[in-house]
């Protein structure tokens, strides 16, 4: 297997082709955000040639920061599919309909980890209040709202529990801000967490998960509901579903650790919206 | 002051050695400490640029983070850089806000987030005047500009541990190898010098051996590549070879005056037997012719009995002058005949120039007793002979001056040296080395009441001895 450093992945896909643009010679773009992965070069390079292949077509990868500027960039068409994350999702479940969901050990499920330093005496949310806090993005579900939505729960909110709460944008950069010592504990995607003790064990090691959510809904491959029916969207979607059938495809799923890519359904992921109803959100 | 009086009793061949090592120890520690401040200022040189790279480079990165108080962004900007530096001198790096809190630092449990950075910027300097101290670990700060302002500052902790070291290593090295040169240049200067003062010390040892009686040094040892030690060991020798000659001729001269004398005293011991011989044969005879006439008997017999009793007195008188003290004799004329006797060979074997003028009367000589006079006079004319030198010229007058003896003896060659005329002229103690020929003569002089005169005229050593009158006619 190749060799890769923060493996995890992301990106979403979206299909999208308003008629005026739905030009066979324009590339298709897709969005990827670094919350999954450290733009891991060959997930990159193998993802972008699994699907152009199995699409025949160009592909550009287009690669934002935040999820809020991967589902902006889907609603406002400069993209034409994405793989962003449940809660953004959830949020935008009028627009936004499913290309495809990873399915990793078995199950197209995922959970939240929180994590504190290998030495820290805690055991549970409760124990963590007081100390620093490193969420990925405001718009994850693993990295934010499933914590969030618990200090709800008790009655809490990020800013006043924690006494410093930090956003890094990665969830590699969670463990990392935890591993180093910048926060006292973090929110952090299972699936990266696994992922990385298995390619960066030595910086797990100096982690430690406290509590891990219920499974909840692994972060979708997205396009613009409107545009579900456009050849290109339905051509990436069937890419995505089939690269379990194609070298190319197996080789990006074996770089992401996941095992195939399935349909996957909307109530997948309502796990989430009941977490946003705790949080008194979207 | 005690070691320093202990060091110059060392024998010259140590001392110049140990200056020459001591010599070498100072330069070294001088090149040594010039290696090393120059090892310093390279050093600092370095570690001054790399601070200030260190910095400026993260002051651009850090900028527009620091300005929005971006913890994680400052964090990861000073993580990778960090990681970018591993296993190299960066420590801890702290980036504090306008404040003074820590807003991230590279080891957050050292720096948390919020702490005043006070702490961390004691004992810091800026990196263009950071030095090294001797502190493995030595702090740099400077201010945090982004667009024109100072938005917060840098310190940075710097791990020298690695110059340090390297710096002990040179300061040893240096140390090895100095003490090594030093050592095998001071060994080589010992040799040296020990090799150019050979011929002093075999000098200081020929003079010394032998109880005091100096020997020459064979030719092979004396250096030819030193002309002023070749010079000075050359005149050594001739001086033993002088030494040598003069005890030679003096123990000849005591031969030759002892067989001398012996051959005066048979000579006129056959001479005074022969002279009552006759007489004594003829009376012989005549009692053998007339034996039967008593009174020519008688005659003859009386005749035998006194030209034995004087043969009698002969012996007695011989028995007798041999049992004298011959000091008391008074002067004759033929005690300076004599010693021209004893002398004559001695001129001769030099191919010198023998002046003899006597011009005192016996009545005159006779007021001097025999044997000093006589040994004042040789010793005089030993050392006039030995001055002289081959083809030299050689002189004694003795006259009768006034009312008293002169005797004057002159020489050509050179001059007599400022240690011989002390010897001879004065009564303070004798100068080491020399003979005591001229002391002597000083001593009995003396005590003849007498004065010697030195002069040196025309290219010649002139010695004049005048005596007053004694009772030598009594005596």
């Amino acid at each position: 297997m190749l060799t890769r450093r923060g493996a995890i992945l992301m990106a979403a896909a979206t299909c999208a082709a308003p008629t005026v643009r739905a030009q066979a010679a324009e590339p298709f773009r897709f969005a990827l955000t670094p919350v999954f992965l450290d733009n891991d070069a060959a997930v990159i390079s193998a993802l972008r040639a699994a699907l152009a292949s199995a699409m025949g077509r160009e592909i550009e990868l287009v690669q934002r920061r935040t999820y809020q500027e991967i589902t902006g960039a889907l609603l406002d068409g400069s993209v034409d599919a994405a793989w962003t994350c449940g809660y953004p999702f959830v949020q935008h479940r009028a627009e936004l309909s499913l290309l495809g969901v990873p399915v990793w050990r078995g199950a197209p499920l995922y959970q939240s980890y929180l994590i504190a330093a290998a030495d820290d005496p805690a055991t549970s949310l409760a124990d963590l209040r007081g100390g620093a806090h490193a969420f990925s993005d405001p718009d994850s579900n693993s990295g934010y709202l499933v914590t969030a939505s618990d200090l709800a729960r008790m009655g809490e909110a990020p800013d006043r529990f924690f006494s410093r709460a930090i956003f890094t944008y990665g969830h590699r950069n969670v463990v990392r801000a935890v591993a180093g010592g910048l926060t006292r504990s973090g929110s952090v995607d299972g699936y990266v967490w696994e992922v990385l003790n298995s390619v960066e064990p030595g910086l797990t090691a100096r982690t430690r998960i406290i509590t891990r959510s219920e499974k909840l809904g692994f972060p979708p491959f997205v396009a613009r509901r409107t545009r579900r029916n456009e050849a290109g969207i339905q051509a990436c979607a069937a890419a995505l579903q089939g690269f379990d059938r194609t070298d190319q495809g197996q080789a990006v799923l074996r770089l992401l650790y996941l095992d195939g890519i399935t349909a996957g359904e909307p109530l997948l992921f309502d796990g989430i919206a009941a977490r946003m109803a705790d949080l008194g959100g979207g | 002051m005690k070691l320093l009086r202990r060091f110059r009793v060392l024998p010259v061949t140590l001392r110049v050695p140990l200056i020459s090592a001591a010599l070498m120890i100072l330069l070294g520690l001088v090149a040594s400490q010039g290696v090393l401040s120059a090892l310093g200022r390279v050093q600092d040189a370095r570690l001054s640029e790399a601070a200030r790279l260190h910095v400026e480079g993260l002051s651009v990165a850090l900028g527009p983070s620091v300005l929005r108080q971006d913890v994680w962004e400052v964090y990861d900007i000073l993580d990778r850089a960090r990681a970018g530096n591993a296993g190299q001198r960066l420590l801890l790096t702290v980036v504090a806000d306008e404040r003074g809190l820590v807003l991230a630092a590279t080891d957050p449990r050292r720096a948390p987030v919020g702490k005043d950075a006070t702490e961390f910027e004691q004992g810091a300097v800026a990196p263009q005047a950071v030095r090294m101290t001797g502190d493995p670990t030595l702090r740099v700060t400077a201010p945090l500009q982004y667009q024109g302002r100072t938005i917060g500052s840098i310190v940075t902790e710097l791990d020298v541990t690695d110059l340090l070291a390297e710096r002990r290593n040179v300061t040893l090295w240096l140390l090895v190898g100095n003490a090594l040169a030093t050592a095998l240049l001071a060994f080589g200067g010992w040799l040296a010098v020990a090799r150019i003062l050979r011929p002093v010390g075999a000098l200081v040892q020929a003079m010394d051996a032998s109880g005091g009686a100096p020997r020459p040094i064979p030719a092979a040892e004396i250096p030819q590549g030193d002309p002023g030690l070749a010079r000075l060991i050359q005149t050594y020798n001739q001086m033993t070879t002088a030494v040598e000659e003069r005890a030679e001729a003096e123990r000849r001269l005591a031969d030759r005056e002892r067989f001398v004398s012996l051959g005066r005293l048979s000579s006129s011991l056959a001479h005074e037997v022969n002279n009552p011989l006759g007489g004594l044969l003829n009376a012989a005879d005549t009692i053998h012719t007339y034996a039967d006439r008593p009174e020519v008997v008688r005659q003859s017999a009386e005749l035998m009995r006194r030209g034995l009793g004087h043969l009698r007195d002969v012996t007695r008188a011989i028995l007798d002058q041999n049992r004298l003290d011959r000091a008391g004799q008074p002067l004759r004329p033929e005690d300076f005949e004599d010693l021209r006797l004893l002398f004559e060979p001695e001129a001769h074997s030099r191919s010198q120039v023998l002046d003899w003028q006597v011009h005192a009367g016996a009545a005159s000589l006779a007021g001097q007793p025999a044997a000093p006079v006589r040994q004042v006079a040789l010793n005089l004319l030993l050392n006039a002979g030995a001055a002289a030198g081959v083809n030299g010229r050689v002189g004694l007058r003795v006259t009768n001056g006034g009312d008293g003896l002169s005797i004057t003896v002159s020489n050509t060659g050179a001059a007599m040296t400022e240690a011989d005329l002390a010897r001879l002229m004065a009564s303070g103690p004798l100068p080491p080395g020399g003979g005591v020929g001229l002391r002597l003569v000083h001593d009995i002089v003396a005590g003849l009441g007498g004065r010697v005169q030195h002069d040196r005229i025309d290219g010649q050593t002139v010695i004049r001895v005048d005596l007053p009158v004694h009772g030598g006619k009594d005596a």
